[in-house]
């Protein structure tokens, strides 16, 4: 009834989708996994219109379909229920139902059919219309999320797609959203569901795609195929990073001991030891919970519980400002928004945190700073070595080395790194890895947080993997599989 | 958020103006009587209005520094209609007074339309888009007169009589009064449009499709476009209203003060800022209402009211407009903290 043919979507350094095919049918659901990156939100938003494939086609009842816009998609009878909801947070539960379908006439809005119509779609979706003057944002998540189904219903959807609609649900939500997904596939639409817990998906699909690295790489029934099966189907590639082993053995001492740290509602109970001269990683989905651990540690967020120490002294820092102070760096994951200032030049992105030390009286020594500048960036082998450029010039290889290089003259003891090398291009990957392992290598504990399993694998010394704000294993470097690490970021 | 604190933020402004018609009732001489109350009314309108169509742009998250500068380009174009010789020999007095409105509420919404073609199609700041509208606009007014304000006519022009009463007309509009029982000087026709007007945005805002996609675009412009709402005309159409409001307060002016300069309205862009977020609209977008902005209008109106009645130098004006502008602006950002924890 409705097919993605030989789609291809490219974005600038990146290929997102390469030749996907996929052939939804009415009255059955069809799920698509695969890791974090593979391209599921990708094939989404090209489905719901928000983008365009630069090849392949769409096709609707055997005819090639064009959606230019959300809007062409949106009449073609396909709905996107995205992970972030897109409600107005403003707006009533009504209003949010029939936005962009007002019923009413001349441009008048007839808010009493609207209300009544409303009432009735919440009721098949077993929720009740909340009172007049009531928006969305005060609903709870699991709500908001059934006003979004309610808006696939009020657009005689046939296809409707949700991106990781669990992802944020209780086991009893869970349960009823479900039970609305069946109602809606016995009534003969076609849904897709995309989501990376394979328990759940399992439980409700009834046919698969698995993608990797932009490729379908297996479509077939769901009851086909079992766990060990899937996550070898995702975790199975041709891209390998050289392995970056540690030039001398951490020291015996640990440096930072983690017990018990929980911030509710993102993590619980998370323990973890860290030695000077070693990289432990931390691996698992995106949202797992790793960031939060890390900004914990960082002094960005406050634990809810735990105890940490931070050579045999207690660490709890209160900003991330007393966080360095005592040698932790946090190298946050969106280097734009969290880490650089890229309208600065390089030199200045370098000495930022630490220009008091070539200050007098406020009053920079702007040589000492050059040089200091020129030898961190020379350490990180920043490419081209000049430190003058305006960071916004620099590829997001070297803007990466640039935080690294700050990262040096921080003088950090423990230097948390979130997704270092995302958005870089492969050649620049193994060097930044290099970069990390001489970080470790001259003494300091790194934890690394990367969703990439290549990258894990090719630096960590020890994997921390976690899964929904746990803990769900620890494995040592020599032995750890790409398998062993999903089956603990994923299965149940 | 609570409940409390949710009726708050929809009652608070009205409540403040309540309590300050209030206490000026009681504290100050000559204020509670109905010829001061109707000249509060007067002196707002314009304000009002401006900030009845700021309030349509703030909304979507918007600004628009143009409308003061809009304003004096839409009256002083206005003025040269309604007193212009072709234009009166063809057309006669009447002809000459609709033209004039016809011209300037044009002009404003003209103006305001490209400021919204800018914004939507070619994604540049509005803060600095109508930045660069208010400076040509002014000095598209200033050309256009050579500095001089039009209106009154020499004495020896030829169509002397002729144009003093296309101005006697365009002055029932800025400047009449309409005889209300008990009112001996009559009720002022300016707050009597602004009325009418704070009405229909009312209207437009909360019963309209048109007006839902305001809300919707301030509130969440992704979400809003996914949704199909066609985003891009929602902008230019806001607008192109504040741009229709501030033609339409040009008018009034031209026709209240018989004439139109170039150097009309000036800083009147901030006062309806200053009027829309006072009355609740939140330069976060998605929040705002056409009553919150005639409240805000009103709540500056009555304070300088009774401030001047009470002989309080208009320096010390500036300063307490200054501390309920950020009154208020901290008021927003708290029920927004408050929204956020819940």
């Amino acid at each position: 009834m409705f097919a993605l043919e030989d789609i291809t979507k490219r974005y600038p350094g990146v290929t997102a989708l390469a030749g996907v095919h996929l052939a939804l049918a009415p009255g059955r659901v069809h799920g698509l996994v695969g890791e974090n990156g593979a391209g599921k939100s990708t094939l989404l938003r090209i489905l719901a219109g928000a983008a365009q494939a630069n090849e392949g086609r769409i096709l609707l009842d055997g005819h090639p379909v064009r959606f230019p816009s959300p809007r062409q998609a949106l009449e073609a009878g396909i709905t996107v229920i995205y992970q972030e909801l897109a409600l107005i947070p403003e707006l009533e539960a009504d209003a949010n139902l029939f936005l962009g379908m007002e019923h009413g006439r001349y441009g008048l809005l007839d808010r009493g059919a609207m209300r009544d119509a409303a009432r009735e779609t919440l009721a098949r979706l077993g929720l009740t219309l909340p009172a007049p003057g009531v928006p969305v944002r005060s609903l709870s998540v699991a709500r908001q999320q059934l006003v979004e189904l309610g808006r696939a219903l009020v657009r005689n959807a046939r296809v409707i797609a949700l991106d990781e609609p669990t992802a944020t649900l209780t086991p009893g939500e869970v349960a009823h959203l479900f039970a609305q997904v069946r109602a809606l596939r016995d009534a003969g639409s076609a849904i897709v569901f995309v989501s990376h817990r394979l328990d759940e998906v399992r439980a409700i699909a009834d046919d698969l795609t698995v993608l990797r690295d932009g490729r379908a790489v297996w479509t077939g029934r769901a009851a086909d195929v079992d766990d060990a099966a899937l996550i070898r189907l995702m975790v199975g590639r041709d891209v390998e990073y050289a392995r970056q082993p540690a030039a001398r053995a951490a020291a015996a001492e640990p440096l930072l001991v983690v017990r018990g740290l929980s911030r509710e509602p993102a993590f619980r109970n998370v323990d973890l030891t860290l030695h000077a001269g070693e990289i432990v990683a931390l691996a698992g989905l995106v949202g797992a919970g790793r960031t939060e651990v890390a900004r914990c540690l960082a002094g960005v967020d406050r634990p809810t519980a735990g105890t940490l120490t931070l050579d045999g002294r207690d660490y709890a820092p209160a900003s991330p400002r007393a966080a360095v102070f005592r040698g932790v760096v946090y190298l946050p994951e969106d280097r734009k928004r969290d880490g650089l200032v890229l309208g600065l030049r390089v030199r200045e992105n370098v000495t930022l945190p630490v220009l008091g030390r070539w200050s007098r009286a406020g009053v920079v020594r702007s040589g000492d700073e050059r040089a200091a500048a020129a030898d961190a960036t020379a350490r990180v082998q920043l490419r081209p070595p000049d430190i003058e450029r305006e960071t916004r010039t620099l590829s997001g290889g070297n803007q990466q080395k640039v935080v690294m290089a700050r990262a040096l003259l921080a003088e950090a003891r423990v230097l948390i790194v979130d997704e270092p090398t995302r958005g870089v291009d492969v050649g620049v990957k193994t060097e930044l890895h290099r970069r990390i392992r001489m970080l470790a290598d001259e003494g300091r504990a790194v934890l690394l947080i990367s969703s990439e399993l290549p990258e894990v694998l090719a630096l960590a010394d020890r994997i921390i993997v976690m899964r929904e704000g746990r803990v769900t294993g620890t494995l040592a470097a020599a032995g750890a599989t790409p398998e062993a690490i999903m089956t603990l970021a994923v299965a149940a | 958020m609570t409940g409390g604190a949710r009726w708050v933020a929809r009652y608070g402004v009205g409540i403040a103006l309540a309590a300050l018609v209030l206490a000026g009732a009681v504290a100050v001489p000559g204020f509670f009587t109905r010829e001061n109350l109707t000249t509060v009314l007067l002196h707002v309108s314009i304000n009002a209005i401006l900030a009845l169509g700021m309030t349509f742009v703030i909304v979507t998250a918007g600004i628009d520094l143009s409308v003061g500068s809009v304003l004096a380009l839409a009256g002083v174009l206005a003025a040269a209609t309604l007193t212009s010789g072709p234009v009166l020999d063809t057309v006669g007095v009447p002809g000459a007074t609709v033209a004039a409105i016809v011209v300037g509420i044009g002009l404003g919404m003209a103006a305001g339309a490209l400021n919204g073609a800018v914004i939507a199609w070619l994604g540049v700041a509005p803060f600095m888009v109508t930045l660069a509208g208010m400076t040509i606009a002014r000095g598209l007014a200033r050309l256009f007169t050579g500095g001089v304000p039009i209106g009154f006519p020499a004495r020896d022009d030829p169509r002397f009589d002729a144009k003093v009463a296309a101005l006697d007309a365009l002055n029932v509009l800025g400047g009449g009064r309409i005889p209300v029982p008990g009112l001996p000087r009559g009720f002022p026709v300016p707050a009597l449009v602004m009325i009418v007007l704070a009405v229909a945005a009312a209207f437009v805002l909360t019963r309209t499709r048109f007006g839902r996609y305001v809300y919707a675009v301030g509130g969440n412009e992704e979400a809003a476009r996914l949704a199909g709402v066609p985003v891009r005309a929602v902008k230019l159409a806001v607008y192109a209203i504040a741009g229709a409001c501030a033609g339409l307060a040009g008018v009034l002016l031209v026709g209240q003060l018989r004439s139109g300069g170039p150097d009309a309205g000036m800083l009147y862009e901030l006062n309806a800022i200053a009027a829309a977020v006072i009355g609740g609209a939140s330069l976060f977008g998605g929040i705002g209402t056409a009553a919150g902005a005639l409240v805000g209008a009103l709540l500056i109106g009555v304070l300088n009211n009774a401030l001047d009645l009470l002989g309080v130098q208009s320096f010390w004006q500036e300063i307490v407009k200054g501390g309920i502008i950020l009154l208020a602006v901290l008021f927003d950002v708290w029920t927004k903290r408050g929204m956020r924890r819940a």
